[in-house]
């Protein structure tokens, strides 16, 4: 929650089509802002700049109209910001973060939800005692408008969850009694959804907050695990200065 | 229905094609749940596995009409309602695996526990 008083202001310069993990970068960093539970944050999208490649991107030749600059602005207590920045600074890759002083005069009224757990570190996982979460939903359940499985992966993602994988299944029934049937062509969108993730039991735990508000019917279990092998490629540098 | 705590999961692994009284048996296993009144019952279709009789199950075709898919049911209660169910499922699964776990339930609404 934003208070009156000091505070920071980030910005976060990328091109428009620079990529994270395959998805449009701003949009991951928005994303991860938003189920970090930062108050607000603006995304625009500039008409023409260059950035560190030196390269021109404007809109007045049809040519150079892609990667656009793009500005993601939020206004955050000092102690929030220090503990998104090494996430950020990983994500945004190429581009340039800068943090001001700033004041809020006027907090935003609505619509904050303190539901990020606090420092969850960037620590990857090794092998040994782990927890498994299983999370069983209907493929029609909604949250904020976009399909509830899908903001789920938005959010263990934004929340450093180690992974996560949604399983469709074909038939089935939960807490509310209602068959979730996979019909002959396809076309019922009413299936059962099991999304199963892998962390310690502590990110887990603290996730689980934010589950409480997501999920408003279904059925979340846990149950140990031992971890055999964890990798994941680390990209090399050379590769992330070529992203453009 | 209340599920909190320490409860018991249950998953049956066979084969898409198999039947219990005419009927793919994967169906007559969550009918059978639902008639036990257990919690809920999901069953998810693999894409290739093999399993009790040794054969790779797989799908043949791109189109999905194909069968014989391996596939999982995942069932999830309270441990005795669970141990009641398993003796029946004995009777169905003429060539299969069940398996036990234990699970600790996080959370588990429905519709009358909805906050407004």
């Amino acid at each position: 929650m934003l208070n009156a008083g000091p505070a920071k202001k980030v910005c976060i310069y990328v091109g428009e089509d620079h990529k994270y993990h395959g998805q449009s970068l701003y949009a991951a960093i928005l994303d991860f802002l938003f189920y970090r539970g930062i108050s607000g944050a603006s995304v625009v999208r500039g008409i023409a700049g260059f950035g560190a490649d030196h390269h021109m991107h404007t809109i007045r030749i049809e040519r150079l109209t892609e990667n656009l600059p793009i500005k993601i602005e939020f206004v955050e207590s000092a102690e929030k910001v220090e503990e998104l920045l090494p996430k950020l600074h990983e994500m945004a890759g190429t581009g340039l973060i800068d943090v001001q002083d700033t004041f809020v005069v006027k907090p935003p009224s609505e619509g904050s939800h303190d539901a990020a757990p606090k420092g969850a570190a960037v620590a990857l996982k090794r092998e040994g005692k782990a927890k498994l979460m299983r999370v069983f939903i209907g493929e029609n359940d909604k949250w904020h408008g976009k399909p509830l499985y899908k903001a789920l992966v938005e959010a263990m993602r934004a929340n450093d969850i180690a992974g996560a994988t949604v399983y469709q299944g074909i038939l089935g029934y939960g807490a509310n009694r209602r068959i979730h049937k996979d019909t002959a062509l396809h076309l019922s969108h009413d299936r059962p959804i099991m999304i199963s993730v892998v962390d310690d039991e502590a990110k887990l735990r603290s996730f689980a907050k934010i589950l409480e508000e997501m999920v408003q019917q279904g059925l979340v279990v846990m149950s140990d695990v031992d971890v055999i092998k964890y990798t994941h490629e680390i990209p090399p540098p050379e590769k992330k200065e070529a992203r453009k | 229905m209340k599920l909190e705590g320490k409860a018991t999961m249950l998953r049956i692994h066979f084969g898409e094609d198999d039947k219990w009284q005419g009927k793919p048996l994967y169906r007559a296993i969550v009918e059978k749940c639902r008639e036990l009144d257990i919690a809920g019952a999901t069953v998810f279709r693999g894409i290739e596995g093999y399993g009790a009789s040794t054969l790779i199950r797989k799908p043949h075709h791109l189109l999905s009409f194909s069968h014989d898919a391996p596939v999982m049911v995942s069932v999830i209660d309270s441990d005795d309602k669970i141990r009641k169910l398993i003796p029946q499922l004995d009777a169905m699964v003429a060539d299969g695996l069940i398996a036990i776990s234990e699970v600790e339930v996080v959370r588990y609404v429905h519709q009358d526990g909805l906050r407004s």
